[in-house]
């Protein structure tokens, strides 16, 4: 459905030019104005009935002037010339530093309108479709009584942007997220359990329409019921073979946060001053590659304006660079990488990971287990914190399974893997040819929550683990 | 603030010939100033306005919001929610949304006109005072007020609305050297009660003192002494699960068949009390049902679940707004939380709990506090921790987990503070509880 409110956005580009105008006049010595419209539909399911059915259309323009070697943003959920006027002259009066910069800001500079690259767009597809593969979804994971509740869900998000900044960029670019997922609860008397899978992607429809959902559900329920019979994981400090997701944790957690250049500038990571150091054994690589095609945390542009890239971070053990945004790229001499993200337009603009993944290595999955004679597989991570201050991590897996004389033997129950980064990357020593990612949610600080994805290969390594009663 | 009223009266209108109808509408004004590397960054001026419509017929619904961007903003929702409605299936699960009712609390004091004046330069004063006052490095802060109105209307003739103020700060603070530490504090209120010169020598004081923290070895059975800080989201995250009323509707609480049981230690006395000033505080739930103070645990004994419509027989707890976020809340489905979820402060001191410890760690940060909603578990990196051993503070640890499960934790608990803080929608004090398990490298 294209609505008023999302045409007013593609042809705000005349509105924004013009405030970005009068936050120069005003004495703005870089300036940008954005706008975006959210269009969201969502779908889930519980037990077979319908629990969420919505579609929302959000949208606003972001003001944001640079002077004075501070930011001043003015927002503002209209459309309407008056307002958005209002807005730039704010934003002009928030920033209002005491000084003239020292930094100069090198935006790219780029022209016209970059549509979603997407087979099926979810605005072509009937709400009866995705209603239908939620329920499908839902009744896949009745396959046992102890299946005590079965989610499907489908969600779809649809982003235009139109950018103009003092620079001369005018640009507009849209993008496309599609998920579909499958939760199942399993209990036993007062033990519960639960599992969870499914694909999500910056592709169109076809992620659900290739999808067999029918086995999707089907699996997550069994591998719930196989969780109850879980123990508790072994604490210590162990030998860990982490899946791809929670590789992908740790290299989100243990090194991404900790490459963003604004951690570098207020020298708050331990990776400051790292370039050219040695942070991990000659096997890992590390990347953050916002181009990646269909990847969850893929973008065009960043909220800058800036085109993706792909930013070396680790290169066979040797820490390589950092993620920047216009602001610390300038304050470090450097060229932006297209980190600049941010939420939405009600939010602030700073550097953000895309797809943070570890590169492949030479092995097989049961290769590495036949090869461990103690340890822990990890299978699925629930969520992760960062430090880069300290530089250690946390990263929660949802189960895994002991290892023992090359064998799986048992099903654990959650777990949490920590220690210091640099010394658990520099024990890895077995990493899979297969690198999968996975896609998520990324918070810095406390809020401001981004798409991204993260992963790697399954990798061997030792870390401290410790698993809830 | 726009006319909200206007926009949820039209709303209303176009959508009355449901069998079930309701709209929200919420308008909200934020300013931000944000501190990076100990100096003002960033100042943000955000006017949010947005609707939500739901629709049902039988048990067909229907949902759409939209950020009211123009004139046509209205009909445009209502379209949408009347689009989905017509590809809606039937659901047994839906029961109607909420008939009115009579207001069971006085109006509580959740509007500070100090606030409401904040001007940016105001808070440019603010982060300065805070900065001044911290005599180590302040990398990351923000300092947030925010007015917020909305009104709830619906076919059934519900009509309420509700307005409040919002003050939250975020602070974080590193002392440098070879082994850096650091330190964290929050503010959540309704009122310009932040005491920032306070905040600034508890950052400093926590990053002097993590600093000293070293790496904690092997492992240790002990006591877990948590501070408000920690404790706050540790309680939210589970026990306020466990007596959320959906949980139990599916099965998945621990506590679905405990109403009237013992199902904690008898210190522990939880109350959700709106009428008190705090970030949800309110005489109407963002769905129009009528908040009412309620005993949840009472001497150890569970009370009550909390409730929203879609659970049946609303507690008034069904809510859209944020504790810390005036933004958005239009943009979200109800869900069941608490309002403001009070532990009653038991005797002692933090100082006197510590002196009482024969051998315990009392945690000044975890990484995240949190526990897993369906099971209890914890497994928590300790960034910042003291080893007590026979009442005393003998060493200051970080980089080790400490592991445990919070629903046997309440069962468990040694001690309770009088130190009762804000911590979003949950106010406790200091508690101390046996039988966790801290594990190093």
């Amino acid at each position: 459905m294209q609505s008023a409110s999302l045409m007013q956005a593609e042809d705000a580009q005349d509105i924004l030019a013009r405030a970005v105008d009068r936050m120069q006049d005003l004495g703005a010595e870089f300036s940008d104005a954005r706008s975006q419209t959210v269009r969201v539909a969502g779908v889930s399911t519980m037990n077979g009935n319908i629990r969420q059915l919505v579609e929302k259309e959000t949208g606003g323009v972001c003001l944001r002037a640079w002077a004075g070697g501070r930011w001043g943003y003015g927002t503002v959920t209209s459309f309407d010339r008056d307002k958005v006027m209002q807005a730039a002259e704010q934003a002009v009066r928030n920033a209002s530093g005491e000084r003239k910069s020292d930094l100069q800001l090198e935006p790219s500079v780029v022209r016209g309108y970059h549509p979603a690259k997407v087979r099926i767009h979810p605005d072509s597809v009937d709400l009866s479709e995705k209603i239908d593969a939620v329920i499908a979804l839902d009744k896949a994971q009745a396959i046992d009584d102890r299946i005590m509740n079965r989610v499907g869900s489908y969600s779809e998000e649809v982003k235009t942007n139109a950018l103009v900044n003092s620079a001369g960029s005018d640009m507009g670019w849209e993008e496309v997220r599609t998920l579909c997922r499958a939760v199942s609860v399993a209990a036993d008397g007062m033990r519960m359990e639960q599992y969870y899978d499914g694909p999500d992607s910056t592709r169109g429809f076809e992620v659900v329409r290739d999808a067999d959902l029918e086995e999707l559900g089907r699996l997550t329920a069994k591998e719930a019921i196989a969780t109850l019979a879980a123990e508790r994981a072994p604490s210590g400090n162990l030998t860990v073979i982490s899946d791809p997701m929670v590789s992908g944790l740790l290299a989100h957690e243990a090194m991404g946060h900790a490459s963003e250049g604004d951690e570098i500038t207020k020298r708050r990571s331990f990776l400051t001053d790292a370039v050219g150091r040695r942070v991990a054994s000659d096997i890992i690589s590390m990347y953050d590659n916002g181009t990646v095609p269909g990847a969850h945390g893929s973008v065009p542009f960043d909220d800058e304006g800036t085109p993706s890239s792909c930013t070396t971070i680790i290169e066979n053990g040797i820490y390589k660079g950092y993620m920047h945004s216009l602001e610390t790229a300038s304050q470090l001499g450097l060229a932006p990488t297209g980190n600049g993200r941010a939420e939405n337009y009600g939010k602030r603009v700073w550097v953000r990971m895309t797809n943070t993944y570890f590169g492949p290595g030479q092995w097989d999955r049961d290769e590495m287990i036949a090869d461990t004679k103690d340890g822990i597989l990890c299978d699925k991570m629930v969520n992760g914190m960062e430090d880069p201050v300290g530089g250690c991590f946390e990263a929660k897996c949802l189960r895994g399974f002991l290892i023992r004389n090359g064998e799986i033997v048992k099903p654990l129950q959650s777990f949490t893997l920590t220690g210091r980064s640099v010394d658990i990357l520099g024990s890895a020593d077995a990493l899979s040819r297969e690198v999968v990612l996975d896609g998520g949610m990324c918070g810095k600080g406390i809020e401001d929550w981004v798409r991204v994805s993260s992963g790697g290969p399954y990798m061997r390594a030792r870390m401290i683990v410790g698993g809830g009663q | 603030m726009s006319d909200i009223h206007a926009y949820a009266e039209r709303a209303l209108s176009s959508v009355r010939s449901h069998q079930q109808s309701e709209v929200y509408v919420s308008d909200a004004l934020v300013h931000t100033v944000y501190i990076d590397d100990s100096r003002i960054s960033n100042i943000e001026t955000k006017r949010d306005t947005g609707l939500m419509v739901r629709v049902a017929d039988g048990g067909r619904q229907g949902k759409a919001s939209v950020s009211l961007s123009s004139d046509s903003s209205v009909e445009c929702c209502v379209r949408m929610a009347e689009s989905v409605l017509r590809f809606s299936p039937e659901s047994s699960d839906f029961r109607g949304y909420v008939q009115p009712g009579r207001a069971r609390i006085a109006q509580p004091d959740v509007w500070d006109p100090r606030v409401d004046a904040v001007s940016p330069d105001d808070l440019r004063e603010m982060a300065q005072r805070l900065i001044d006052s911290c005599r180590v490095n302040i990398p990351r802060a923000q300092i947030r007020v925010s007015t917020n109105e909305c009104r709830v209307m619906n076919g059934n003739g519900v009509d309420a609305g509700h307005r409040s103020t919002l003050v939250y700060g975020h602070f974080t603070s590193m002392f440098r050297g070879d082994h850096p530490g650091e330190g964290m504090e929050t503010f959540h209120g309704t009122h310009m009660d932040i005491d920032l010169e306070a905040v600034g020598e508890s950052l400093a004081r926590q990053a002097e003192g993590s600093a000293r923290g070293r790496e904690f070895k092997g492992s240790r059975s002990l006591t877990m002494i948590l501070p408000p800080g920690q404790l706050g989201d540790m309680m939210m995250s589970s026990v306020g699960s466990v007596v959320n009323g959906e949980n139990v509707k599916y099965g998945r609480s621990l506590w679905k068949d405990s109403l009237g049981q013992e199902v904690a230690s008898k210190g522990l006395t939880l109350i959700d009390d709106p009428s008190s000033r705090a970030p949800l505080s309110c005489v109407f739930d963002d769905e129009g049902a009528p908040a009412e103070r309620k005993a949840v645990v009472e001497n150890g004994i569970l009370k009550s679940f909390l409730r929203d419509s879609f659970c049946g027989d609303s507690t008034g707890n069904g809510m859209r707004r944020s504790s810390v976020e005036a933004q958005g809340a239009y943009e979200r489905t109800p869900v069941v939380k608490p309002l403001n979820l009070v532990a009653s402060p038991g005797r002692y001191t933090p100082e006197e709990i510590v002196e009482q410890t024969d051998n315990g760690i009392l945690v000044e940060r975890f990484a995240w506090p949190e526990a897993d909603g369906l099971t209890g578990r914890f497994g928590l990196n300790v960034r910042c921790g003291h080893i007590i051993r026979k009442g005393e503070v003998v060493d200051t640890i970080s980089n080790a987990l400490l592991m445990g499960n919070m629903i046997d934790a309440v069962k468990n608990i040694e001690l309770i503070g009088k130190d009762v803080r804000q911590m979003g929608v949950v106010s406790v004090p200091t508690m101390s509880f046996s039988g966790t398990e801290l594990v190093g490298n």
